[in-house]
């Protein structure tokens, strides 16, 4: 910030038709008109229009530029005889410091021509002006919700009921944030395709799930586009924010008490590998409540020393998702998934947890978010029946059910 | 930078953990922020993707907008990493003011500043040409530097994403002039800079097609 000690505002005397300055000029000066008058001329630049516009006694002018450090954007001209007082950009300060309603003034000013530019930025880059902005509020919440970014959504929804109730939209608002606050799925039915007939849903049973179909407000968007361009790592951590959202509300683990292990402690290595065995066994005989007893006592051992088993282990949280899943327990089954999709990404199971993923979406009624999870599945390398199997999820999702 | 942090944390400071929004576009709103800690993304959702608008860090400030104007919030803002903020509201501000006036100060330079950015941004927008429109961005980072010499070499510390956001095209849009430019050796491109040989030339083209945008 300039001091300005040598400052002392002075006085400035111009003969009629001078040039106090020219646009592109850069200088430090702010003037406050004294007696006489000033002409700014310049051009508007999304026109080419020029404007002229008359400085008022004991206004100041030049203000932005000589703060902003950037060059003149009008001429400066008097008629008639003139004084202008001269300031310093220190001068300035000081004088500003000591009157702040003079500062509430040009900050008004400044935001009126803050927001006219931006408004007019919008129309350049094509954004529509916004019709109304309830709506547009709402249709935030609806963004975020349908990317499955859950807590971005719920502000925006809960923002929209305090700001604007008792409208239509209030109505689905609520119930947007109920869908999410319950945190998981009500399963809808029908789904499964041929490989995958062995996790095929049976009828509705759960009722802690109660997602409402609230019917969108506008035409359904298209999926997001496919993040071909993403390596892995980036589509892990992307996955992870709305993992996150989707188990962020009461996601109590206290179910799996029910599993009433008794905890063998993370036996001899070899033996890991012996337990696995037996319970991907009991999974082929789809005894899952068998398989994921022992599935989940694997997990319970903790990463294993020896990194050779730690393929079972990472392996253990696929098929103890899958077990859940089939038990219908979907937030334990998405806790699995979310674990291998967020810090297994090099996993061989990794691809197969995304399409689960979609799948519990699927089950949960968020049809766009269960197409996003499948497109990502068409984008995990190598190309393999998961890609057919997500792809024909697509266009059955996208036809509508 | 402000000086008045500590002594009023306390009382108006808030903290957002990463990815937390802290406000809503279009959500109506009081309240204008100072960013003490962490960076911050505006973003705006245009045909149902968010796009980011600006990354803000320590010293800038949010919200502003809302001091003095009736108008919902014109940008969504969601903290990056973990934030800390002053937040003000419209109410306090005269009593802010008038225990802060160096905080009146900065508000008028970041006024100033952001009126003649957003000023400059549009002149590139309403340019026609997409070769043109990359010139003026080069331009304009190039006046942004007020040490440059423009009658030498330029460095700038940019890229094509960069340069395609300013110029509200594609970035391979962006890439194929920039590349363009590159053959006929008006400027050289490496992956985290661009040089241009002779800024004037530049300045000559979009000067000349300025005008004619209005003839």
């Amino acid at each position: 910030m300039t001091n300005g000690i040598q400052g002392g505002i002075r006085p400035r005397s111009y003969k009629a038709g001078s040039i106090i300055y020219f646009e592109g000029d850069k200088s430090e000066y702010v003037y406050i008109l004294k007696t006489g008058r000033v002409l700014l001329t310049y051009v508007k630049i999304d026109t080419g229009e020029e404007v002229k516009e008359e400085v008022r006694q004991g206004e100041f002018f030049g203000v932005k530029s000589a703060l902003g450090k950037y060059p003149r954007e009008e001429t400066a001209q008097t008629i008639g005889e003139t004084v202008v007082l001269v300031l310093t950009l220190g001068d300035f300060e000081r004088m500003i410091l000591r009157n702040v309603n003079v500062v509430r003034k040009m900050l008004r000013v400044f935001s009126n021509q803050l927001r006219r530019i931006g408004k007019t930025v919008r129309t350049v880059l094509g954004e529509s002006e916004n019709v109304n902005p309830d709506l547009e509020l709402f249709r935030i919440g609806e963004h975020y919700f349908k990317a499955g970014d859950f807590n971005k959504a719920t502000y925006a929804f809960k923002k929209y009921l305090e700001y604007y109730p008792g409208t239509e939209y209030a109505r689905i608002a609520m119930e947007r944030i109920k869908t999410i606050s319950s945190g998981g799925p009500v399963p809808s039915g029908g789904g499964g395709s041929d490989d995958l007939g062995d996790f095929s849903m049976e009828s509705d049973s759960d009722d802690m799930f109660t997602f409402d179909e609230a019917p969108a407000p506008k035409a359904q968007a298209a999926p997001k586009p496919a993040v071909s361009t993403k390596t892995e790592p980036a589509i892990a951590s992307e996955f992870s924010s709305e993992m996150d959202d989707f188990l962020s509300d009461d996601n109590s683990i206290d179910d799996f008490g029910d599993f009433d292990l008794d905890s063998e402690p993370s036996s001899a290595p070899s033996g890991l590998k012996a337990r696995f065995d037996e319970g991907e066994s009991l999974f082929k005989r789809q005894n899952f409540p068998g398989a994921l007893e022992i599935f989940q006592g694997i997990l319970d051992g903790g990463e294993p020393a020896k990194t050779g088993d730690s393929k079972y282990f990472v392996d253990s949280h696929y098929y103890a998702g899958v077990c859940y899943y089939e038990m219908k327990k979907f937030k334990e089954s998405m806790n699995l998934f979310a674990e291998i999709i967020k810090n297994r990404g090099d996993s061989e199971k990794y691809k197969g947890a995304v399409f689960y993923a979609g799948q519990i979406f699927e089950a949960a009624g968020q049809k766009d978010k269960a197409i996003t999870y499948y497109n990502k599945v068409l984008n995990i390398t190598p190309n393999d029946s998961l890609n057919g199997m997500a792809l024909d999820k697509i266009k059955a999702l996208q036809r509508g059910r | 930078m402000l000086e008045l942090d500590e002594k009023f944390f306390g009382r108006f400071g808030v903290e957002y953990s990463p990815n937390q929004i802290i406000f809503c576009e279009y959500e109506p709103g009081y309240e204008f922020y100072f960013i003490q800690k962490g960076k911050v993304r505006i973003v705006k959702i245009i045909n149902d993707r968010e796009k980011t608008i600006d990354v803000l860090g320590p010293g800038d400030v949010f919200g502003e907008m809302a001091i003095l104007e009736e108008q919902p919030r014109s940008a969504t803002v969601i903290a990056i990493d973990n934030v800390r903020v002053l937040k003000f509201h419209r109410d306090n501000f005269d009593a802010l003011l008038a225990g802060n006036p160096q905080l009146a100060y900065k508000l008028l330079l970041i006024f100033s500043k952001r009126i003649y950015d957003q000023k400059r941004r549009l002149m590139i927008l309403l340019l026609e040409e997409p070769s043109v429109k990359v010139m003026d961005v080069l331009i304009m980072l190039a006046e942004q530097n007020q040490q440059f010499d423009f009658e030498g070499e330029i460095t700038l510390n940019t890229t094509a994403r960069q340069v395609a956001s300013w110029a509200g095209m594609a970035e391979s849009e962006a890439q194929k002039e920039l590349t363009h430019l590159a053959r006929v050796d008006k400027i050289d491109l490496f992956e985290d800079r661009i040089v241009v040989k002779n800024i004037r030339d530049f300045q000559r083209v979009v000067t000349s097609r300025r005008k004619n945008l209005y003839s």
